[in-house]
């Protein structure tokens, strides 16, 4: 199958937790994204970006960490020893050491709902359309459309805002 | 242009269970609720009060926040996909006023008879009172509660009302009091609607934002004047309009029971500001759909009580969402919706 990404658009979220909740939900109160808030009161989502040159598949010591055909970088909890290698490279600090299982888990883009044709949750409820999901191409498309909507809608406020003689 | 979707834990429409299920409150708690209960086979009707459905997501928070084609094609696939019937302009009620949010009502069901038509009822209609100080002026024309002030913005936005009914806004001076996610949109609403000024009063500092510093900064840096340590405490009117408010300088004393610490007013600290506009964003309270005794109980703040099961002290009603909770978040209440469906599922299977 051909690469898809799972996406977040950090200018597009507005920190409503809606990814949070129902991976949730999804997880049994154990989320893989989640928000944090900034010093400054920036809500920011951190989850797994699975990434093309990842470095948890390169250092996890017992070769638990391997890549779906999606392109999905997936944690293989029977081969997982918690040594807790992933986090420590990780640059987004996403792997989380489950303390039921003994083992470290994480975001695998909804292996089990994309065999049933159905995409990650999060990306399906995003009020914002924060969070996307497909193939690169599609995703790029996407977000430049979203770009060009919002680059007009400033226009249109500065224009407003320049009648009545004060700059953006 | 994809859709929010609500019943994202299945595809197609599964065998049905039978069962009739109503929610009253078509926002994200009532719609995410709808989704879990069509992906297990349960038959639901949604009532609300407004024109179409998608609560707060729609008729409050501000399009450059959350994409209106987002919500509306969300809720059509719910229609269209998993034949959900909604009841829009239909308010639910027992004994209730008129209440914000009304203008839209066509048809009013009686809570007690809706409970007897379906196996089970799930109540998610939030929080949609809004506080109003007790001052000087407040029944001036010109001040508004916030919600009401975005509310009309999002209807004529929506194409439900006519620009002629929303407040022109353009060239005006507004002030805004609140510092809360509310507050932060309705000066943003202001700003770009053209407002010649917005003010933004607040009686602790950037730092108790509710909102938080990053998006009263953004704000700030759009032009619009941030007050914090002030309070108003009188509108001054002329002819029955507002001309300006009368606000009170603050200092901060020692934490209250929110842990954050309490304005203290100054005596003599008065000063005044022409405005046009007094938009108040002081918080929300819980709307049940009913005013009178239905034998379930709500708490001193209005919120209704549910047990562990989402169930309130009704047999077969069940709560969730800012009706429950007070205001929150679009995630928290999505995050209700879902744990009150999954457990009216389990209770609808037991019976
Ligand atoms: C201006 C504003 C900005 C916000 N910004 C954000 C934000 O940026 N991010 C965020 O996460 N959250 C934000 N919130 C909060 C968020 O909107 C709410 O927490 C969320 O919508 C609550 O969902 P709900 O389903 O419980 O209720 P609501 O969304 O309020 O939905 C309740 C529904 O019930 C209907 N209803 C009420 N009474 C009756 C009745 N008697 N009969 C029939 N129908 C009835 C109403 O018409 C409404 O459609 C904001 C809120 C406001 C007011």
């Amino acid at each position: 199958m051909a690469r898809r990404i799972l996406h977040v658009d950090y200018s597009l979220c507005i920190g409503c937790e809606t990814c949070q909740s129902v991976c949730d939900f999804l997880h049994h109160g154990k989320p893989n994204i989640r928000i944090y808030y900034t010093e400054s009161g920036l809500p920011i989502p951190i989850n797994c970006r699975h990434c093309e040159k990842a470095p948890c598949m390169n250092v996890c010591p017992s070769n638990a960490i391997y890549k779906d055909t999606d392109g999905a970088v997936i944690i293989d909890p029977k081969k997982c020893i918690g040594c807790l290698m992933c986090l420590a490279v990780c640059p987004f600090g996403a792997p989380s050491y489950d303390a039921r299982l003994k083992v470290v888990t994480k975001c695998d883009m909804c292996a089990d709902r994309r065999r049933v044709g159905l995409e990650p949750a999060c990306s399906e409820m995003c009020p914002a359309e924060a969070v996307f999901f497909g193939r690169p191409e599609e995703v790029e498309d996407e977000i430049r459309r979203r770009t060009a909507e919002k680059i007009a809608r400033e226009r249109i406020s500065s224009t407003v805002m320049e009648s009545i003689g004060r700059i953006l | 242009m994809k859709g929010m979707r609500f019943a994202f834990l299945c595809r197609e429409k599964p065998e049905p269970t039978g069962k009739k299920v109503a929610i009253i409150g078509a926002g994200p708690a009532g719609l995410s609720a709808a989704g879990y209960l069509v992906c297990h086979g349960h038959e639901v009707h949604i009532y609300d009060k407004l024109p179409e459905p998608g609560g707060l997501m729609l008729f409050g928070i501000p399009e450059f926040r959350i994409p209106i084609y987002r919500v509306r094609k969300g809720y059509e696939e719910l229609e269209n996909v998993f034949e959900v019937k909604f009841f829009p302009k239909t308010k639910v009620a027992f004994g209730n006023g008129e209440e914000e949010g009304d203008e839209f009502v066509e048809n009013v069901v009686n809570f007690n008879e809706l409970v007897e038509k379906y196996d089970a009822v799930l109540i998610a209609t939030g929080t949609w009172e809004s506080w109003m100080p007790n001052i000087e002026g407040v029944e001036l024309e010109g001040v508004y509660p916030a919600l009401d002030y975005l509310f009309k913005i999002k209807s004529a936005k929506l194409g439900h009302m006519s620009w002629d009914e929303v407040p022109p806004i353009e060239g005006k001076r507004v002030m805004v009091v609140g510092a809360g996610h509310t507050a932060v949109d309705a000066a943003m609403e202001s700003l770009l609607l053209g407002a010649e000024k917005v003010y933004m009063s607040y009686r602790r500092t950037i730092r108790e934002a509710p909102a938080g510093a990053y998006e009263i900064n953004l704000l700030k840096q759009r032009g619009v004047k941030w007050l914090e340590l002030t309070v108003p405490v009188r509108i001054v009117g002329e002819y029955g309009k507002v001309v300006a408010v009368e606000l009170q300088k603050c200092k901060l004393g020692e934490p209250d029971e929110s842990g954050r610490r309490r304005p203290i007013p100054i005596e003599g600290s008065n000063f005044q500001i022409d405005v046009d506009y007094v938009v108040f964003a002081v918080g929300q309270r819980p709307t049940p759909p009913f005013a009178e005794d239905v034998g379930i109980a709500v708490d001193k703040k209005g919120r209704i009580v549910v047990d562990s099961r989402h169930m309130t002290s009704r047999e077969g009603v069940f709560a969730a969402g800012d009706v429950v909770i007070g205001p929150s978040k679009v995630g928290r209440a999505v995050l209700d919706g879902l744990l009150a469906a999954e457990s009216m599922h389990m209770w609808l299977l037991g019976r």
